[in-house]
């Protein structure tokens, strides 16, 4: 506008000649004076803020609306301040938003939770319908056996299911927006699945009834069931083979929560053209879960039935070798007590203690030497000295027998010689020596346990010997013809046998401490003169003096005294021809007598 | 590929079965119309280079435009009106389902379908009677289900005005 004012003054200073500027001054107030009010009109609104932002506010809707048709700019322009303003809004009063959010999120909240409860009590129900089977039962095993809880377990025995087909259904026509398959079965004409699907939720929906979102969720059809998850605008249904998990919803939701996450608005302006879902195709498929029940999980089963098995047999051999093991304890036991009681029965043992200690038996006590040997005594193959701890200290017993056998032991008695012990007393009965009668009772005194020695019983063998020894020399009469002084043949036998009688009655008495004196007498018969026969006896009695002397001495302690007598004591009164023929004989007579203070005490 | 989601309308009787089970591709049997109330059954149309898959939604019985049917019309791109060219009554009963159809989804493209072509000479609806409803703005097509005649022609008419219409 300045230019061609500035031209058109230009012209008009050609036609006249006023002073330039002021002229050029002039004829601008004069052109310009209706438009000069508006251009200052103009130039105020422009530099006032207020008037401005009028302006702007009349048009701001308009411009946004053509704007976003336009392109996203707008909306990526404003999402940080937006995002920002929240931020200061939540930061400077968190009740604001909290208050205009309330009626939004409680019902979201309550969603949520009575779904996620839902799910947890289905499972929980499922549980205790199965407690109490034999199949709850072998679960509670495997999990006592693998250490797992039992939900675990239940979850892992449960999860025998596929999903086979997910339709992504868009909820207000019923197209179908996209679909996967786990198998190529049924893909051809999933369009019309998924149109009577929506049909039948429809019709459910109208002929039962229920509120405004109420909807079929799950029908089930034998081994196939059909699950619909419900977003705002599209809904996820899955078939599904076998017995799947309720947690598996879950899956669903979070799907269809994604799906309208990222494609609200392709789903919003849904014109029947599928192709912008096929973007969703992640999100299906990772609701095409499966789990499957192996073989190969039940082999353990299997190898744990043969476990038990073998663990059956071994506790049958452990317990069948317990029982023998028993059995032979007890009869080991048996034997034991009765081993102790023959111990306790026996003289001269006293056992003091006795038991079991580290496998072993064990006794203890007092033994007398003579008592029995108390390990002889052990049964043998189930208790010897092997398994049989014996521990015996020496003492003498005081028991009548055990005093018997002691005194024979220290006085050795001659087969002769009974001992008994009787009331405290020793009692010797029988026969023995002289010499031995007198150790005996010497030794006699040192035996314990008796008070006295009896051997009144006890006869002396050597004194009898001694005795009957000179009886019979006494017994014996030496014949002689008449008037001879030599002993005839006849009678030489008799001499022999009573020089050896007098030899060994010489050393029995020597032994006995005695001496002797063997009288020699000589006789004659009353025929002829006194004096001839006294002479002739006297002869004949040192005649078998002579003979009787052994080595032609006197041995020790024995005197040998030859004794003439004549007729004077005839053996017998002469009346007959026999009577004088005994009465030229010779006969002897013994003379015992102490050797001295050393000799026989005997009465 | 465009799929949309078309609904038969009609009286009882007037052949909407019919037609959909001649020529359409069919994957449900016909007990679905009476357990479920609505069979659904796909219709390829092609236009141009491009296909159109149109799913229709068979009911059962419309005597009786019942509240619960509501809820079968949501989301129609379109629909047909299938009225016995052989009872005069049908397609009052057509009007009528056009106009709580309209009020129940809105303004939708729609064809009417006169059935039983091949009775035309007992026919009770005489052309005169079609024109007027062209004059409103109704696209009739002549068909029978019996010959096939026309019902290729009334499913692509349907399909032309929905491709050039905004969605549902």
């Amino acid at each position: 506008m300045d230019d061609s004012a500035g031209r058109g003054n230009g012209n008009e200073s050609d036609a006249s000649s006023p002073p330039p500027a002021d002229a050029l001054k002039e004829l601008r107030r004069l052109l310009l004076v209706a438009e000069e009010a508006q251009v200052s009109k103009l130039q105020e609104r422009l530099d006032d803020p207020e008037i401005h932002a009028e302006d702007v506010s009349r048009v701001l809707p308009e411009a946004i609306v053509i704007r976003s048709a336009k392109d996203d700019n707008l909306t990526r322009v404003l999402q940080p301040t937006v995002e920002k303003a929240i931020l200061t809004s939540v930061r400077r009063d968190p009740q604001v938003l909290v208050d205009a959010l309330f009626p939004v999120m409680g019902p979201a909240i309550r969603k949520a939770i009575s779904s996620t409860l839902a799910s947890m009590l289905e499972s929980f129900n499922e549980t205790l319908e199965r407690s109490f089977s034999v199949q709850g039962i072998q679960w509670r095993l495997e999990a006592w056996r693998t250490g797992k809880p039992l939900a675990e377990v239940i979850l892992l025995r449960t999860l025998v299911y596929r999903v086979e087909q997910v339709f992504l259904i868009h909820r207000k026509t019923g197209l179908l927006l996209h679909h996967v398959s786990a198998t190529a079965a049924g893909v051809e004409d999933a369009d019309m699945v998924a149109g009577m699907l929506t049909a039948i939720r429809d019709f459910v929906h109208d002929s039962f009834g229920g509120k405004e979102g109420d909807s079929l969720d799950t029908f089930q059809v034998g081994e196939l069931s059909v699950w619909v998850e419900q977003g705002p605008q599209a809904a996820l249904a899955a078939v599904i083979r076998g017995n799947a998990p309720k947690e598996l919803r879950g899956v669903f939701t979070e799907a269809i929560e994604k799906i309208h996450g990222e494609q609200a608005a392709a789903l919003q302006a849904f014109d029947g053209d599928a192709m912008p879902f096929e973007r969703s195709r992640p999100h299906l498929e990772a609701c095409l879960k499966g789990e499957r029940q192996k073989k190969a999980e039940r082999a353990p089963g299997a190898r744990n039935r043969r476990a038990i098995q073998l663990l059956r047999a071994a506790v049958t051999v452990l317990l069948v070798a317990l029982a023998v093991w028993a059995v032979a304890a007890a009869r080991r036991n048996r034997f034991w007590d009765a081993y102790l009681e023959r111990l306790a029965a026996q003289p001269g043992i006293v056992v003091t203690a006795a038991g079991r200690r580290g496998g072993k038996y064990f006794v203890s006590g007092l033994r007398d030497p003579l008592a029995a040997d108390p390990v002889a005594m052990l049964p043998g193959s189930s208790l010897s000295a092997g398994n049989v701890a014996s521990d015996w200290k020496p003492y003498q017993a005081l028991v009548p027998e055990f005093i018997a056998k002691r005194a024979r032991y220290v006085l050795e008695p001659p087969a002769t010689v009974t001992l008994a012990a009787r009331d405290g007393a020793l009692v010797a009965a029988g026969s023995a020596s002289s010499r031995w009668i007198e150790e005996a009772r010497a030794r006699s005194r040192a035996i314990a346990g008796i008070t006295r020695y009896d051997d009144s019983g006890l006869t002396d063998a050597d004194a009898g010997e001694l005795d009957s020894l000179r009886r019979r020399i006494e017994g014996r009469v030496l014949l002689f013809p008449r008037g001879s002084s030599d002993l005839p043949p006849a009678e030489t036998a008799k001499l022999r046998d009573t020089a050896s009688d007098v030899k060994e009655v010489a050393l029995l008495a020597a032994a006995l401490g005695r001496t002797l004196r063997v009288e020699v007498i000589g006789r004659g018969d009353s025929v002829g003169s006194v004096d001839a026969n006294l002479v002739l006896s006297r002869r004949r009695a040192e005649r078998v003096a002579s003979e009787l002397r052994p080595d032609g001495r006197e041995g020790e302690g024995l005197t040998l005294i030859p004794a003439g007598v004549g007729s004077t004591r005839p053996l017998r009164p002469e009346v007959t021809e026999e009577d004088r023929d005994w009465n030229r004989s010779v006969s002897f007579h013994l003379v015992l007598a102490d050797a001295g203070p050393a000799g026989s005490s005997r009465p | 590929m465009i799929q949309k989601k078309i609904c038969m309308l009609g009286a009882s009787a007037v052949g909407k079965t019919s037609l959909v089970s001649r020529f359409v591709r069919s994957l449900f049997s016909e007990k679905y119309h009476t357990t479920v109330g609505v069979k659904v059954d796909k219709k390829i149309v092609a236009l141009g280079q491009d296909q159109m898959d149109l799913l229709l939604w068979d009911l059962y019985g419309e005597d009786e435009f019942q509240k619960m049917r509501a809820s079968y019309l949501r989301g129609s791109s379109g629909y047909v009106l299938v009225v016995d060219g052989t009872r005069r009554e049908t397609l009052d009963k057509a009007v009528v389902l056009q106009n709580r159809t309209e009020e129940t989804i809105g303004k939708v493209p729609f064809v009417l379908v006169v059935n039983k072509a091949d009775l035309v000479e007992n026919w009770e609806i005489d052309d005169a009677a079609i024109e007027e409803l062209g004059k409103r703005g109704w696209p009739a097509f002549k068909t029978s289900a019996k010959t096939g005649e026309g019902v290729d022609q009334a499913f692509l008419a349907l399909a032309r005005k929905m491709a050039g219409a905004p969605g549902p």
